[in-house]
């Protein structure tokens, strides 16, 4: 029955899931005003992996997706997980797990060996918008949409993140969020 | 079968132009049964008929040759008015075109088979009853007329037979005497033809037994139409023609649709209720027909004929039979395009002359041209080269394009006959059948648009009575709508039937064990509307259970998105549902061999395969290490696929060899099975993964995920010109 309930699932095209409950704004709708003029606050939209909680701008994702069957590609990349079908389209769907070096390995969630566990009920895909074509990215939950100035943005101290894939650091209250170059986590 | 492959296609393609447009005139003649019968109609279907008779008996395709004559000889009656154009004619009529498409497709494979003899024959046989029946007695009208004997003597059947129409009809008859100039008789003629179709029916035109003065030619013209004689003196002013009346118009104010009158059956409505049309009331005024004088009708080998009897087996159904597709290969051009293709490759030729020379240039043993020119004048040929070679492409694409037309002329008919059977009343209403798409599409679409249509008529909308009882109107509308968006083509089928019925599916869905009731509750109405395309949900429920809106419609999805395509349904208790169905333009379509390796599941272009053979473990040799097989005396490499793609291996004992490549150049492919053959559409995999080695694109076999196409080409390339793989050795 359980399977059955799976394959209904991803029978279906995932629906848009609602995202209104998403958007926490970081100040007060009031204040909003008074700062307009001072300062523009970008969205962006929250994600886990692994325990981190990791943002890219808004505008760079096209859609969320739940996470249909995926088919392998021989020889591939480590990071490409493989490819999926969407409405017609055939995308890849990239790791970046291991670039972050929050994993060993990528999780095997595509072809007959797949990992049981990789893959959770809150895992989802980012359909992410690229120049060379869009591509999804794997992550463990979607958390919310963030406002958040340029004041609410620490620049990288030394020792702090490995590679030029890490933009920033965002607060939010007592929330820390690390803001990702996706581009670069997936080249 | 005497006749050539070539003889036979060509006989195929021609018959198959003769039977579309004859399906077009008989849609129309079906669509408009028991309105008054337009003469050129008829006629169009007469000679449609006549042309394939001669067609069929000139290739000696006896059955065809056979029946035809039979459909022309009833439609010559027919337009000559020897007998009434009934309800059971054009289903006689219908069903002779059904039965041409069956042999015709069978004669296509070259196969002839007893089923469709017979029915030819029967068929045959129950238009022979038609028209030994059909003498319609006659007291002659056209002894009223004041016509000389020696026009009368001139006129042919058909149009004494009009003429009589005419009178029947209530429209007046004049001789209009015409006299021309010799010299521009013909532009005159034309002229005054114009002007005179314009006011009624031009009858006749004989040349005039009294040739009047020396100098000119002159006709008479046999004239009706409902006109009054100054007014037709008064138009024909300009024109060297005097009119001379035949038979008075009468004005007739009581009856002012006079043609229509005669239309209504002089026997009581409901005297004979089997025989009114659910698709349009009109009742036949046949009295020999209606009284049951044909002994056919009792017999029940003819049962058919009769709307109402429940189909035989036997009876040609537009899911079963394969006339939905198209038996030829064939494709009509507009010339354009051809000639814009002969452009390209005129161009193309002038960049091989270009290539030519800078090659003969490099190659001189004189002076060479300096090394970076050469180079950008190369660089600018390959450009162009490439250009060229674009358009070619978009062109030859373009050519591949037929309109939706086609199909919807075919799904007309089906609506029609199905609305006959289950005594509804439907008006089907078909836009955008102008929007090309591929050949290829339109003939794949042909069998899912045909499922969709036959469950909305067949389930989706109600009887009359009951579309009564709901305050609809009694005619409901089925509605087929085409329509282009960018490179996609949308085709929408919407009926105002009574929608789907969200808690019989949830029920249903519920009870054969597909969801649990905690989920059923949970889902949104339009999730459980979407349930009807789950395969097996059908088969585990009753037709009648879900309005039998779920029958088979998982195989239509699985066939649309065979496509590419996507299908969709959206619907309203009481109001009607809409199918949507969203495809590419054009697709580029292979022949798939469908293996598995390792639990994964390959398309291999077949095109690609020249065998396929299997092999056992102990056959397999090496060779410095590699791998070989023998294949009738020749040793050839052998890729195992596993290998090659890094998989984990199965064991087994026996393995299926694909052969691919040419000459030297040739590889067997090792796989662990063979799943079976389908047409796919390949997309390249784009973006990052454009250069995956070995791999073409991915297709959808309608699976969840997609299905990786295997480019042999690459895995020839990287297995015979590979150095030795040091994990073989």
């Amino acid at each position: 029955m359980a399977a059955f309930a799976d394959i209904l699932k991803q029978f279906f095209y995932a629906p848009d899931e609602d995202v209104g409950e998403l958007f926490r704004p970081s100040i007060p709708a009031d204040e909003m005003t008074l700062l307009a003029s001072q300062e523009r606050p970008g969205e962006y939209l929250a994600f886990f992996l692994a325990q981190e909680c990791y943002a890219i701008p808004i505008d760079q994702v096209r859609e969320i997706v739940r996470v249909p069957p995926l088919t392998e590609i021989p020889r591939s990349a480590d990071n490409l997980l493989g490819v999926i079908k969407l409405r017609g389209e055939i995308l890849p769907v990239y790791d970046v797990k291991m670039r972050l070096k929050l994993c060993e390995r990528p999780p095997k969630i595509a072809g007959p060996e797949v990992e049981p566990g990789s893959l959770t009920s809150t895992s989802r895909i980012l359909i992410v918008r690229d120049p060379e074509g869009d591509v999804g990215v794997l992550v463990d939950a979607v958390r919310e949409v963030i406002r958040l100035k340029p004041s609410e943005i620490e620049s990288l101290a030394p020792g702090i993140g490995g590679g030029d894939h890490l933009v920033g650091l965002g607060h939010l209250g007592t929330d820390l969020f690390i803001l990702l170059d996706i581009h670069k986590a997936l080249a | 079968m005497t006749t050539s492959t070539k003889g036979l296609s060509d006989f195929v393609a021609e018959a198959t132009e003769i039977l579309d447009a004859l399906s077009r005139d008989l849609a129309i003649l079906d669509r408009r049964r028991g309105e008054r019968l337009e003469p050129d109609l008829v006629n169009g279907i007469f000679r449609s008929a006549h042309s394939l008779k001669g067609l069929a008996a000139m290739f000696g395709e006896q059955r065809i040759a056979q029946l035809a004559h039979q459909t022309e000889d009833l439609l010559d009656r027919l337009r000559l008015g020897r007998i009434e154009l009934t309800e059971k004619v054009v289903d006689a009529l219908i069903e002779s075109f059904d039965t041409f498409q069956v042999v015709l497709a069978e004669t296509s494979r070259r196969e002839r088979s007893a089923v469709a003899t017979e029915r030819a024959e029967a068929v045959s046989q129950k238009l022979a009853q038609f028209i030994d029946s059909g003498t319609v007695e006659q007291s002659d009208a056209l002894d009223q007329l004041e016509l000389d004997t020696q026009v009368r003597n001139v006129l042919t059947e058909y149009e004494e037979h009009r003429l009589r129409e005419n009178l029947r009809e209530g429209m007046a008859v004049w001789k209009v005497r015409a006299v021309f100039d010799l010299s521009d008789f013909d532009q005159g003629l034309a002229r005054l033809n114009s002007k005179l179709k314009s006011l009624g029916e031009v009858i006749s035109t004989l040349p005039s037994a009294d040739p009047g003065d020396g100098t000119g030619i002159a006709f008479d013209i046999i004239f009706g139409g409902k006109v009054e004689t100054e007014k037709l003196r008064l138009a024909l002013t300009a024109l060297p023609a005097s009119v001379h009346p035949l038979f008075q118009f009468q004005p007739q104010p009581a009856e002012p649709s006079l043609p229509l009158e005669r239309l209504v059956s002089p026997t009581p409505p409901g005297a004979e209720p089997e025989h009114r049309s659910p698709v349009r009331v009109a009742v036949s005024n046949a009295p020999q027909q209606a009284s049951g004088a044909l002994p056919a009708y009792a017999n029940p080998r003819f049962g058919t004929a009769d709307a109402m009897v429940r189909p035989s087996p036997k009876q040609p159904d537009g899911e079963g039979d394969p006339v939905g597709r198209g038996l030829t290969q064939t494709v009509r051009v507009d010339i354009g395009r051809l000639d814009s293709l002969m452009d390209a490759v005129g161009e193309l030729l002038l960049i091989k002359a270009n290539v030519a020379r800078l090659a003969e240039q490099a190659s001189r043993g004189g002076k060479p041209p300096p090394g970076q020119l050469w180079g950008h004048e190369l660089h600018r040929e390959s450009r162009l080269l490439e250009r060229k070679l674009d358009d070619l492409q978009k062109g030859i694409l373009e050519v591949r394009m037929v309109p939706l037309g086609q199909v919807f002329d075919k799904l007309a008919r089906t609506v029609r006959r199905i609305a006959r059977e289950s005594g509804k009343e439907v008006d089907f209403l078909m836009r955008g059948g102008e929007v090309e798409v591929d050949k290829l599409i339109v003939e794949a679409l042909s069998d899912p648009l045909m499922h969709i249509v036959r469950n909305a008529v067949d389930h989706g909308v109600e009887t009359p009575d009951e579309r009564e009882r709901l305050s609809k109107r009694p005619r409901a509308a089925v509605a087929i709508r085409a329509m282009q968006r960018g490179n996609q083509v949308v085709i929408e089928i919407s009926d105002d039937g009574r929608g789907l019925d969200e808690e019989r599916i949830r029920e249903v869905a519920v009870r054969t064990g597909i969801l649990t009731r905690a989920q059923a509750e949970e889902m949104t109405p339009r999730e459980l509307q979407r349930l009807i395309f789950l395969p097996g949900f059908s088969t585990a429920s009753r037709v009648s259970e879900l309005s039998g809106r779920g029958v088979g419609l998982d195989v239509v999805k699985t066939n649309i998105s065979r496509l590419s395509g996507m299908i969709d349904t959206h619907s309203e208790r009481g109001v009607g549902s809409t199918f949507t169905i969203t495809l590419p333009e054009t697709l580029a379509i292979v022949r798939a061999l469908v293996v598995s390796v390792s639990g994964r599941v390959y398309a291999v272009p077949l095109n690609a395969v020249s065998e396929i053979t299997s092999i056992a473990e102990s056959e397999v040799r090496t060779v410095e290490g590699r791998e070989v097989i023998g294949l009738r005396g020749k040793t050839i490499p052998l890729a195992r696929l596993a290998r090659v793609f890094e998989l984990p291996e199965t064991e087994l004992r026996r393995r299926f060899i694909l052969v691919v490549g040419l000459a030297h150049r040739r590889l067997g492919i090792a796989v662990d099975e063979l799943l079976g053959q389908q047409d796919v559409v390949v997309k390249p995999l784009g973006g990052r993964l454009r250069h995956t080695p070995g791999i073409a694109g991915a297709t959808d076999l309608g699976d969840r995920n997609p299905v990786l196409v295997l480019d042999t080409g690459a895995l020839i390339e990287e297995v015979v010109n590979s150095e030795r793989r040091p994990e073989l050795v």
